[in-house]
């Protein structure tokens, strides 16, 4: 009886931090390199993107909704920015413009899906094929496959400032976010409302509560981290292409289904996300460093969502029973 | 009701159940006799439910001992109650809405020749014994298209066909209008007729008068009283209200008489006056409501009182004129209706009003979040008071206030959801089904809220179709009939069930002091 209790009663979050600490053990083991200082930042390095966004994604998924067009959005924020940049438009202003775009993106996911209720993959995988294209358009508008020549002097002081001399400006930058979203999600209205709408959509609109105006509220939110983040990326890598941020969206998804975000929304924690995030960037830095082979590397992220989704699955129903 | 078979088919001695710190059944001891049928009430939490889990297997009891037939009756689960002959028929039905009844019938025992579904002999058996329980519906119909009560006759056949002995049902007519329960009793009454016996679960106490036999009173966990009702109906000289209050005595301990009480309303001031409503589902509907007034809406399912409650809140659209204090409204959304000062408690309580998995103190605010902002940011603290204020004004019972919803009783579920609306501090309140599916003590604190809302100079509108509701709460009623406000009654203590029927029946003369 006492051992049915217990079993009810575990959170995904347990189980998960525990996947965490197995690998980093199994790692240390397989690897002499894992355990490095410089091995850990740069893994913080790897999926500071990736938590970026997902920490917006989430609240998305949190209110029922996902976004599968981060990937596209991404890459066109980063191919833009070089683009005008190489055009003379000064790098702030062209941090802005680009963020103006990513914006744009996300209000044409949320129209979609929270005004002319689209279903969600539809609308999304509709904006991920065309800003995609866009991208490679603006690519061969330059004259080439991607943008590498000609790019300012400085178009990568932004993306390579350390801060304080040691932190990467990325990685403060995702811890920025973290913390406002850990905000938003506690203590602001959307985040309340985003918890109403992904836990019973009927009841939220008789409660009144603007459904489109979250929806779309929360799909700009999310374009604009990720076309943020495409802009720093494309800024510290130093030159941008257009297959940049593929199959970004899809780790976005395994760190937040991971992170125990319920896929039909109502549930979900930032904290959870940012287990998910780490499994999946140890994961990845574990079998590079035992020289795996990139295809390997795909099967096992695939692996992972399916385990993700049913680990969701077993303990949702657990505490059902 | 006389002569009944008085061989005992069920002895229940000693049961207890005891959950995680909770002493769910403290010692229940009776009988049910073969070919009966066994009423059994109780408070939400007076173990009824435990007790019929027990019974039909979903449950280990902690000791105690069951006999049946004479044996001693321990199923080890659901499938293993049913085939020794118990069935316990739940609220939530076990039916496919997209298939045909025929399809629901055979679903899980399909035989098949090369993957090809033929027909199955055990069909006509099925066929017969649903034609003997009600003419009306055929095997090929959609179930979809059938009413809450046929799908109910279709679970109860399914039962019957696999030889059930006992069909223990819980709560059949929660969510049924008058029309069906009636249908429904007529089903059971057949089932008596054919000797199964039958276990009946209601929070209708009237129904325990309409087709019980025998019934059990349970409170806190303990047998109070069981007792023939042809009994009861003797001491209290065949007076139902009299008979009908000694069971809420034995259900609450105490006695509780609830009869109409006229609010105190102010007939020169109109909150709302609408004017020839008209939609697809409404054919012109006129009515005022005064402050200080509850108006009711009385009429069947399908007689068109949700559209008008649907009409005022700002979901459907309509032709015609609704002024609220005076002003024309002319708000085209809920929102728009939350700013005008109307709020709505829907009739759906689970799919329309409550956020079950979010915190008891989470779902107060929703229809008003400024309520608990402070700089702009939810305030813990805010929350929190505003949380205690209405569990203890509205005394609802939960753990603390971080409980999920989800997991509160119904009428503290419909506490929670009027909570929400009162702290919209709107003028007038909107209450579809107030208390479908609530026990008489809430039942009647729930009642008494609307009169407290009322007295502070407010209007509220009851929809329902459970007239002695409308009779013991509302000062006028509307009755509806098919799209149309065929009359406005005004409520006296004279006034009662009978005479109301009379007056739909004669086509709905208005007469405002009868």
């Amino acid at each position: 009886m006492n051992t049915k209790i217990g079993l009810r009663q575990i959170d995904q979050k347990i189980v998960l931090g525990g996947i965490v600490v197995v690998i980093i053990i199994v790692m240390s083991f397989l690897s002499p390199k894992f355990l490095e200082v410089n091995n850990f930042v740069n893994i913080l390095l790897q999926i500071s993107p990736l938590v970026i966004i997902a920490s917006a994604a989430n609240l998305l998924m949190i209110s029922g909704n996902f976004d599968l067009s981060v990937g596209g959005v991404y890459a066109f924020c980063a191919i833009l920015h070089a683009f005008i940049t190489k055009r003379g438009v000064p790098i702030a202003a062209a941090i802005i413009i680009a963020c103006i775009f990513a914006i744009i993106w996300g209000i044409l996911n949320g129209v979609m899906v929270g005004v002319l209720n689209v279903n969600p993959v539809i609308a999304t995988i509709s904006t991920m094929y065309s800003a995609s294209g866009f991208a490679y358009l603006i690519a061969r508008w330059d004259g080439g496959a991607n943008i590498a020549a000609g790019l300012p002097s400085n178009f990568s002081a932004f993306g390579r400032t350390n801060v304080f001399g040691v932190i990467p400006i990325i990685i403060l930058i995702m811890i920025i976010f973290v913390v406002i979203f850990i905000i938003v999600e506690r203590k602001t209205v959307l985040g309340r409302y985003s918890f109403a709408i992904g836990g019973n959509r009927q009841a939220a609109k008789l409660s009144g509560i603007n459904i489109p105006g979250v929806i779309v509220a929360l799909y700009a939110i999310v374009g604009l981290l990720a076309g943020l983040t495409g802009v720093i990326q494309v800024s510290r890598v130093g030159s941008a292409f257009p297959n940049f941020g593929e199959g970004l969206e899809f780790d976005v998804l395994i760190a937040i289904v991971l992170g125990g975000t319920s896929i039909i929304g109502g549930e979900g924690t930032i904290f959870g996300m940012l287990i998910g995030a780490s499994i999946v960037g140890l994961v990845a830095n574990g079998l590079n460093l035992m020289n795996v082979p990139y295809f390997y590397q795909t099967v096992t992220k695939g692996l992972i969502l399916v385990i993700a989704v049913l680990i969701n699955q077993l303990i949702r129903n657990r505490k059902r029973a | 009701m006389g002569e009944i078979n008085s061989d005992v088919i069920i002895s229940i001695d000693e049961l207890h159940k005891q959950y995680e710190g909770v002493h769910a059944l403290k010692g229940v001891t009776f009988n049910i006799k073969s070919n009966s049928i066994h009423c059994i009430i109780g408070e939400n939490g007076s173990g009824k439910s435990t007790l019929i889990k027990i019974l039909s297997g979903a449950l280990d009891r902690t000791r105690g001992d069951i006999k049946f037939e004479g044996k001693l009756f321990n199923p080890r689960n659901i499938r293993d109650a049913r085939n020794q002959g118990v069935v316990a028929l739940y609220q939530e039905l076990n039916i496919v809405d997209d298939l045909t009844v025929e399809e629901n019938f055979t679903l899980g025992r399909e035989k098949n020749t090369l993957g090809i579904i033929r027909k199955n002999s055990d069909l006509n058996k099925f066929e017969d014994i649903m034609k003997s329980l009600s003419e009306s519906i055929s095997l090929k119909t959609d179930v979809r298209d059938l009413s809450t009560a046929q799908k109910q006759i279709i679970e109860i056949t399914k039962a019957i066909s696999e030889d059930c002995k006992i069909l223990i049902m819980d709560e059949p007519t929660a969510s049924l209008s008058e029309e069906e329960t009636s249908y429904i009793f007529q089903v059971v009454k057949k089932l008596k007729e054919k000797g199964i016996t039958i276990i009946y679960i209601s929070h209708k106490l009237r129904e325990v008068f309409e087709i019980g036999d025998y019934v059990t009173v349970l409170r806190d966990g303990q047998m109070i009283q069981t007792k023939n009702v042809n009994e009861i109906k003797k001491e209290c000289k065949g007076v139902i209200v009299d008979a009908y209050n000694e069971l809420v005595r034995m259900m609450l301990g105490k006695f509780v008489v609830e009869t109409y009480i006229p609010s105190e309303t102010d007939f020169t001031q109109k909150i709302i006056e609408a004017k020839n409503i008209k939609n697809k589902r409404l054919k012109d509907v006129s009515f005022d409501l005064f402050k200080g007034e509850i108006l009711g809406f009385y009429g069947l399912i399908g007689s068109g009182k949700t559209e008008v409650a649907r009409v005022l809140y700002g979901i459907d659209s309509y032709d015609g004129e609704v002024s609220v204090k005076g002003r024309k409204v002319t708000y085209k959304n809920i929102r728009g209706a939350l700013k005008t000062g109307i709020a709505m408690i829907p009739e759906e309580r689970r799919a329309d009003g409550i956020f079950g998995e979010l915190a008891l103190k989470s779902n107060i605010p929703m229809m008003k979040i400024n309520s608990i902002l402070k700089n702009g940011f939810l305030n813990r603290l805010k929350e929190n008071i505003l949380a205690d204020k209405y569990i203890k004004k509205l005394g609802i019972a939960a753990r603390n206030r971080d409980q999920k919803v989800a997991f509160l009783s119904g009428g503290n579920q419909q506490k929670v959801v009027i909570s929400k609306c009162l702290n919209c501090e709107s003028d007038i309140l909107l209450m579809d089904e107030p208390t479908r599916g609530v026990d008489v003590g809430a039942k009647r604190e729930i009642h008494e809220i609307v009169r407290d809302f009322v007295k502070q100079g407010k209007g509220a509108i009851v929809f329902s179709s459970e007239l002695p509701e409308i009779l013991h709460l509302c000062d006028r009623m509307v009755i509806m009939h098919e799209g149309k406000a065929i009359s406005i009654i005004k409520n006296s203590r004279q006034l009662d069930a009978d005479k109301i029927t009379k007056i739909i029946a004669s086509g709905g003369v208005v007469n405002y002091d009868s």
